[in-house]
């Protein structure tokens, strides 16, 4: 599997081949490590249809005997005694196998959940460029749903109606060979229109629930700029846009209403059609003295009972392949092997000296033919290298790579002298901080957010690193301090604060390679030159990386990198680029002048 | 919502017995009350349908089946004719189901539609002091859970209420009239039941709650470590991040066992009773048959329609709780439909056709908070045609100049006059569409870009075209496959910071206001667009009054008068040059932007260019 497997292809495709085999091997350690539990819970249910199929037979017995005559008050109070013993003995096992095997499918579920997440977790940045987060996130509920639903519900209906189809039909056989025939015409047409009829109405229902999105997503954003809308006085048009929407969603709503207008009163239908059959021609066979009154009555009883699993064979038919569906989706993820492998060989301890060389390393997405970093070959030394360009020069790109989150080719990128490839992932990236262009935060609070690399950390180190982040004073003008929450409950902040936090974050880290991806760019000039001067001391003797849209701050680095469509073009410190790269030139110019129109 | 498990909040609780809310939102289902009838009647017709069948079915067991005093062929033409009748019958159920459900849904859809768009039409009317207050996750859920809480209501209760009440009602009045004594012991279960469903009604409510808030509670856990995953594996907090998954994931599986456990014993209690009403109806029903007071149809009608009483019984602890939840819905609802702005608006009535464009601030103070206030005693103006750029730190008070001119807030006291006429004499609607606004967001409504630079004005290609030019967006525009009719926004091109920077540029001159106010952004966009956003803003400006929030001294530059601020009040002001020469706060401010290099000048610089520039900031000291 290793290796051979080809990489990303079409979905579909794969949807149909794979399934359901392959995916439901997935589940086999789960059914043998629950084994005990599905045979218990199993087992209560075939007793449950044991005795409920019993319960006909009781109350045929007692109509018979009040038909004939030979009833008598003792004897009926027997009857009503083991009907409700009966009662209590479904009822025990009922519980028992809802408990067993509805906390089989939940366990399954968790197990899953659980196993995913492990997975997710090892899996490298190219796999979440492949996938957005809502994607995941759809996996890991409605398809987690949807397995539980089928492994729990689904499997019980299965077992269940199939029990009682054939225990039913067989005493009713009993009975009447030819009546059973009769009886259950309408039947098999009860399935099939269920299978249809539900898997249309999931359809229709999914295009409600995306319309309904659809209309969240509407709302969300016009709330959310309503300072805009408002002063574009857009209020009336925005109405009216979302009324459309409103009435697109009234129309969706509508053919689910229909499918389930059929859908629901045609099951009654069905059965009353039974119903009818055996009253016209049982009640000829009675009338004939070929079947006893009971055995009529039986008969009406038994037919009850196979209402519910010819519904449910139709309903189970669809959960179990939405399910598996759902399954295969699930084991596609789980298949995706990150493709940053962890070597582990290597000595764990990380490379301290901060010395990165890169020798003719190229990098190119997966399915794009122009590398992204084409041919780079660099000795990064201790001390400050700036790194410029336009958007889409591959900054960033190098930035990622070299915080080890792409794979590199052997022999392309060594750290202390020593190739990547060999040394463990953890070793690499524990010799690493980074401050990324878009700044994530953890709702939790401020203080946790920045220990988030050094849990043990004291509150003094917390605030010196935030001091030399300047943010500390606005984190203390907070009403809680460092205490305070962020997210979505907690305060917001701005942009230029998160920065600020994620920067200290990665100071604290105390690491010999510091890489900050355009990490300052929503920080206003002072604050950012605020910044740089207190970070000046901690920066000495380690090696850090900083790209920036702005010039200006660069100006003073040791080394400036000039990146141009995955190259670097040039490399120098300022004085020189400014005199040969007239690129560098240009911007430089630009940005720290009068809107370029004197350079 | 993705979800799908319905929405709930847990401060307050409606109240199902709360009479004004029912009034409330029976108001709403006025209009509609001929199809509200229309699926009464129906639900008549399906439970009369369902109810009749067992009936007849005890009529043909007494009259053919077992009646011995008519002759076998008068016996067997009987049942057919009473088949015949079956068949009518349900084909009426049929078909009269189907028009319920498809009328109620159509019912419940329009009510919930008109009450969505009328919350809708008042929350944008709603001034921005009430934004302030409530985040718009909140009244996006008003808009959306809480309405479709009500929808469920609507047409998943109400209805089948009617359904189950008739059905319970009718069962019980037939059981009565078959034979009352039986029936009356029959009663006796009767609180039996209504005392469990009410118990495991709260329990169920609890445990699905629970529930809730503990998936919440994962998905909002595995969302952030999506979204930060890179910052996890760069930070190892692998084994930390499963750590508290698993204990999340552990709690929900501990939450769902305890749900499957209350349902385990109530779904199966329920059985137990249904198996007591059977035993009675066999013990003492049957001793009514041996003394001949029932007959022996009358008790097998009495057991099936012992099941059909069940059927509904199982479900009222389920509709309760939706109901319950809908109440409470409303209640929030009807809370935000009746909270009012605090703007006075002349109204319509006044517009003046044309304004010059003065703009005129009298001693405004003003804070969004009694406590703290924001501006003291802020005078300056601005003559039509110029240009005022404010300068300041984050919270100086500049972007509260720009709420008060476009009538977000009114002032504390002063006054602000535009054209010498105070602000509050306008109707705000009108005062806003001569106020340009162009801001870092940029809000796209789904459509072309045609439609996003035109809103809802009209106008002919060619002057769209001489607006797409002079807001700089040509080239973006023919780089484009569609051009102006390329679809943008959700479900269409996304747009990059500053090409959405551009578009609000080319909104302003497509509305073409006399007054500009622009808050400049602050995030990065690359040179080249920059130089884009530059000339655009020139264009811009031109011929218009504006103030401009500025941070980049290309902008501040041009402006004719610049207010310096500081913690609500103006410092320094003056022309750029002579800000410079006075060497305050401003002039410590540029020298910042220009990283100290401006010391030496772009010329010097040039010329000293082959020496190594020393890296003053970099190092320590």
């Amino acid at each position: 599997m290793r290796g051979s497997r080809p990489l990303p292809d079409d979905a579909s495709e794969k949807d149909r081949q794979s399934f359901p085999l392959r995916s439901l091997r997935l589940l086999l350690p789960f059914f043998r490590q629950y084994t005990a539990r599905l045979i218990g819970g199993i087992s209560a249910l075939l007793l449950v249809d044991f005795l409920q199929l019993w319960m006909p037979r009781i109350i045929k017995r007692a109509v018979d005997e009040l038909g004939s005559g030979t009833a008598t008050e003792p004897g009926l109070l027997r009857y009503a005694g083991l009907i409700l013993l009966l009662a209590a003995g479904i009822a025990v096992c009922r519980f028992t196998w809802r408990y067993l095997v509805l906390g089989f499918s939940r366990l399954l579920e968790r197990d899953l959940r659980d196993h995913l997440l492990s997975h997710l977790l090892t899996l490298d940045r190219m796999f979440y460029q492949r996938h957005t987060t809502g994607e995941i996130m759809a996996l890991t509920t409605n398809d987690l749903a949807a397995v539980q639903l089928a492994s729990g519900m689904g499997l019980i209906a299965f077992v269940d109606a199939v029990v009682m189809t054939l225990a039913a039909l067989a005493f009713m056989a009993y009975i009447h060979p030819m009546l059973t025939v009769i009886a259950v015409l309408p039947m098999p047409v009860l399935v099939f229109s269920t299978r249809l009829l539900s898997g249309s109405m999931h359809r229709r229902f999914k295009r409600v629930q995306e319309q309904f999105e659809t209309l969240t997503e509407f709302a969300r954003s016009t709330l959310g700029n309503i300072r805009l809308i408002k002063a574009y006085t857009q209020e009336g048009p925005q109405t009216e846009q979302f009324g459309r929407m409103g009435e697109e969603y009234i129309r969706n709503n509508l053919k689910v209403a229909v499918v389930q207008g059929i859908l629901s009163p045609f099951s009654g239908l069905i059965a009353n059609s039974c119903l009818l059959l055996v009253l016209f021609f049982g009640g000829r066979l009675t009338i004939q003295g070929v079947i006893t009154v009971g055995d009529f009555v039986a008969f009406f009883s038994y037919l009850f009972m196979l209402t519910w699993p010819m519904m449910a064979l139709g309903w189970v038919a669809n959960l179990f392949q939405r399910g598996a569906t759902s399954l295969g989706r699930i084991d596609r993820i789980l298949q995706e092997k990150s493709l940053l492998e962890d070597r582990a060989a290597g000595p764990a301890r990380p490379p301290s000296a901060g010395h990165i060389t890169l020798n003719h390393l190229s990098f190119v997405f997966p399915g794009q033919t122009t590398p992204a970093i084409d041919d780079a070959s660099m000795t990064i030394k201790p001390g400050i290298v700036g790194v410029v360009g336009k958007s889409g020069a591959g900054k960033s790109i190098l930035c990622n790579i070299l915080a080890r989150l792409y794979p590199v080719a052997d022999g392309t990128f060594f750290l202390d002298g020593a190739d990547v490839n060999t040394l463990p992932l953890a070793a690499v990236r524990g010799s690493i901080a980074y401050v990324p262009q878009d700044t994530t935060l953890f709702s939790d609070t401020i203080g946790f957010n920045i220990s988030l690399g050094k849990e043990n950390a004291s509150m003094a180190e917390i605030e010196e690193v935030a001091r030399a982040a300047s943010v500390h004073e606005e984190i203390m003008a907070l009403p809680e301090g460092y205490q305070t929450r962020v997210g979505e409950r907690g305060v917001k902040l701005s942009g230029g604060q998160r920065q600020r936090i994620a920067l200290a974050r990665a100071l604290l880290l105390d690491r010999p390679i510091i890489i900050i991806d355009d990490g300052l760019s929503a920080v206003d000039m002072e604050t950012e030159q605020a910044i740089i001067r207190s970070m000046a001391s901690y920066l000495q003797g380690r090696t850090c990386i900083v790209v920036s849209h702005r010039v200006a701050p660069l100006a003073d680095a040791g080394e400036i990198l000039v990146m141009d469509q995955g190259r670097i073009a040039a490399r120098g410190n300022h004085a020189f680029l400014f005199a040969n790269n007239p690129f560098y030139a240009k911007i430089y110019t630009y940005q720290t002048t009068v809107g370029g129109r004197q350079g | 919502m993705r979800y799908g498990f319905g929405y709930f909040e847990e401060d307050h609780l409606g109240q199902v017995a709360d009479i004004g809310l029912w009034r409330r939102i029976i108001a709403y289902s006025r209009p509609h009350w001929g199809k509200v009838a229309g699926s009464i009647i129906l639900s008549m017709i399906v439970i009369g349908a369902s109810l009749a069948l067992p009936y007849m079915v005890r009529i043909g067991i007494d009259r053919y089946v077992v009646n011995t005093t008519l002759e076998s062929s008068a016996r067997i033409s009987g049942i057919g004719r009473l088949a015949a009748l079956f068949i009518g019958v349900i084909l009426a159920g049929f078909a009269a189901n189907f028009y319920q459900v498809f009328i109620l849904e159509w019912t419940g859809q329009t009510i919930m539609h008109q009450m969505r768009q009328q919350l809708f039409g008042h929350m944008l009317g709603l001034d921005l002091a009430f934004f302030n207050n409530n985040p718009s996750g909140k009244l996006v859920t008003r808009l959306t859970n809480d309405i479709q809480n009500m929808h469920e209501m609507f047409t998943s209760v109400i209805v089948t209420l009617f359904n189950d009440f008739f059905q319970i009602a009718g069962i019980m009045a037939i059981l009565f009239w078959m034979n009352w004594r039986l029936a009356l012991i029959l009663s006796i279960l009767l609180p039996l039941i209504v005392v469990s469903i009410g118990w495991f009604s709260r329990l169920a409510r609890d445990a699905f709650r629970a529930i809730r808030t503990q998936l919440a509670r994962i998905n909002s856990f595995l969302q952030e470590s999506l979204s930060g995953i890179s910052i996890i594996q760069l930070f190892l907090r692998e084994n930390d991040t499963h750590r508290k998954f698993v204990e999340l994931s552990k709690a929900y599986l501990d939450q769902n066992l305890y749900q499957i456990k209350i349902f385990g014993i109530f779904m199966p209690a329920m059985e137990v009773f249904s198996a007591l009403a059977t035993g009675c109806i066999i013990w003492y029903g049957g001793g009514e048959v041996i003394r001949r007071h029932m007959t022996l149809g009358e008790l097998v009608a009495f057991i099936s329609y012992m099941r059909l009483f069940f059927q509904p019984v199982r479900e009222l602890s389920q509709k309760y709780s939706i109901v319950q939840s809908a109440m409470a819905s409303a209640e929030r609802i009807f809370q935000l439909l009746d909270s009012r702005g605090t703007l006075p608006s002349p109204g319509e009535q006044d517009r003046q056709p044309d304004i010059r464009g003065v703009v005129d601030f009298r001693q405004v103070c003003f804070g969004y908070d009694a406590q703290q206030p924001i501006l003291h005693d802020l005078s300056f103006t601005i003559a039509p045609g110029q240009t005022l750029a404010i300068v300041g730190a984050t919270g100086s008070g500049k972007s509260t100049i720009v709420n008060l001119v476009e009538r977000f807030y009114d002032p504390d006291s002063g006054t602000i006059l535009i054209d010498g006429r105070d602000l509050r004499s306008f109707s705000t609607h009108w005062l806003r569409q001569q106020i340009g606004l162009v801001m870092q967001d940029v809000f796209i409504v789904p459509g072309t870009i045609r439609d996003n630079i035109l809103l809802e004005r009209d106008m002919d290609d060619q002057q769209l075209q001489g607006i797409v030019e002079r807001a700089q967006l040509t080239a973006m525009v023919q780089r484009l496959p569609g051009g102006l009719a390329t679809i943008i926004g959700e479900g269409g091109m996304d747009l990059s910071a500053g090409q959405k920077q551009l578009l609000a540029f080319a909104r302003v001159l497509a509305r073409d206001p006399r007054i500009l106010i622009l808050d400049e952004a602050t995030s990065s966009v690359d040179s080249e667009t920059e130089m884009l956003i530059d000339r655009a803003i020139d264009s811009t400006l031109a011929n218009r009054t504006s103030i401009v929030i500025a941070h980049r001294l290309s902008t501040i530059k041009r402006a004719g008068h610049i207010l310096v601020m500081e913690q609500g009040r103006i410092v320094e002001e003056g022309s750029h040059d002579s800000l410079m020469a006075r060497g305050g706060i401003y002039r410590r401010l540029q020298d910042l932007q220009l990283n100290g290099h401006e010391s030496r000048g772009q010329n010097d610089f040039r010329q000293n260019s082959e020496k190594n520039s020393v890296p003053t900031v970099w190092q320590k000291n």
